[in-house]
């Protein structure tokens, strides 16, 4: 019994060191921590918290605090040194601004493809390019570059006003409701094409909500983008077929394997028997 | 939105497209002369002096404003005695008739003056003659805000 009671004080002596310690190391980890400042931040009240961007970081825009930033008209010099201005705010249509330089590696693409007769668009949208202004751009060079179908303007002012951040950018503008529907930098037109089947979608998403109806119109919109990035224009061969694929044939020909092999075994024994049973019918007195 | 140059300013209301150009010259030391175009639609990127290719677009609520420079031994003929550009537009000079390219509904106008020493045709194109009463102040606010710098010594064939 003695030995009992000694083998159990010397267990409680244990565990109490054994909890002893774990209070000490308990308290070294929050004096560490309270050290490294955690916890100041519930004395604090929600004023004082500050964020911010990191260094380099472009602010966002207001466009990205719940509203849609407004185009701009666009006034300036061609690079032939006339004089230009285009409405974009609200008008009918809805306008592409191209915002391209002289200089970019990047945007020889762009200006070699607005050549001709220009790329193909959404109905409805005009394509404008937009560079920097005479301190900013060679003018003889420009007149190199300038596609005959689509206009060139020369304006820093424009550039400013659409806070542009890097060449080649595109920003897409309704023209009724002069909202920016997108915008984006982009290294090839089917990027570029993204913007109106964002704007597509978008709008789909918008009529929803406030109307709880219409998709008609957003739905032709999508199919025609997303045809115009698969390459597939207005008139296109692949629209017109020559011959339509043949339709499946009913019956025997639709059903499977299997189903054909079960038929032919039904019909190899159901056929024997049934003109055994009509001899025997016939010759029978 | 205000656009200038070749001597010629515009101060246009919203929703309006514009142009001052000069046409280079077919040969050289040719003399051409600057051409307004200003309009509440889309003007294309192929238009004539006097707007053909773009009157074609027009809807009846459109309106086409022409300002044509013409070379200065110009401003000695009779054409061009009116000092100034007609303020307001006279509603009732604009006719069928008066179009340089007929098409039908539309009405137009033309007057020919000097100001600042250079002579000028002012064309004006309305999309609608039956409501030419609505479209005539549209264009004759257009008009009274052109700004026309008196002629200087510049570059051979123009201002």
């Amino acid at each position: 019994m003695t030995t009992l009671v000694v083998a159990e004080a010397v267990a409680i002596g244990l565990l109490g060191l054994l909890v002893a310690g774990l209070l000490r190391s308990h308290a070294d980890i929050l004096r560490r921590l309270h050290q490294l400042g955690a916890g100041d931040d519930d004395r604090r009240s929600p004023a004082d918290v500050r964020f911010g961007l990191q260094p380099g970081v472009p602010a966002p825009r207001d466009g990205l605090k719940g509203q849609s930033p407004g185009g701009h008209d666009i006034a300036g010099q061609t690079p032939a040194g006339d004089a230009v201005a285009l409405a974009v705010v609200g008008i009918a249509q809805n306008t592409l601004v191209a915002f391209l330089s002289s200089g970019c590696s990047t945007c020889a693409d762009f200006w070699e493809s607005f050549g001709g007769s220009g790329p193909t668009l959404p109905f409805g949208t005009q394509l404008v390019v937009v560079t920097k202004g005479t301190d900013h751009e060679s003018e003889s060079r420009l007149r190199q570059l300038a596609p005959s179908a689509v206009p060139v303007v020369m304006s820093s002012a424009v550039w400013a006003a659409y806070d542009v951040p890097v060449a080649p950018y595109f920003v897409l503008v309704d023209g009724p409701s002069g909202q920016v529907r997108g915008e984006r930098a982009a290294t090839s037109w089917a990027q570029v094409a993204h913007l109106w089947q964002q704007a597509a979608a978008d709008g789909r998403l918008a009529e929803r909500r406030t109307t709880g109806t219409g998709d008609d119109g957003f739905r032709a919109a999508r199919a025609d983008a997303e045809l115009l990035t698969a390459g597939i224009t207005p008139g296109h061969p692949s629209l017109y077929p020559s011959s339509l694929p043949e339709p499946p044939k009913q019956g025997f020909q639709s059903a499977d394997r299997s189903d054909r092999d079960r038929q032919r075994a039904l019909l190899a024994v159901a056929m024997p028997v049934a003109i055994a049973a009509g001899i025997r019918s016939t010759w029978s007195p | 939105m205000r656009i200038s140059a070749h001597g010629m300013a515009a101060d246009l209301p919203g929703g309006w497209d514009a142009r001052i150009y000069r046409r280079p010259p077919e040969r050289p030391a040719a003399a051409t002369h600057p051409v307004l175009h200003a309009g509440n639609f889309a003007l294309p990127a192929e238009r004539g002096d006097y707007g053909s290719g773009a009157v074609e677009l027009m809807s009846a609520a459109h309106v086409l404003v022409v300002l044509r420079e013409f070379g200065a031994e110009a401003v000695d003929r009779p054409l061009f005695a009116p000092r100034g550009r007609p303020s307001p537009v006279p509603y009732a000079a604009f006719r069928p008739d008066g179009l340089q390219r007929a098409i039908q509904g539309q009405a137009g106008a033309q007057f020919f003056f000097t100001e600042n020493g250079r002579p000028f045709c002012l064309y004006v194109v309305l999309g609608s003659y039956v409501n030419r009463s609505g479209l005539a102040p549209v264009a004759a606010g257009v008009v009274d805000r052109l700004q026309i710098e008196p002629v200087t010594a510049g570059p051979a064939g123009g201002p």
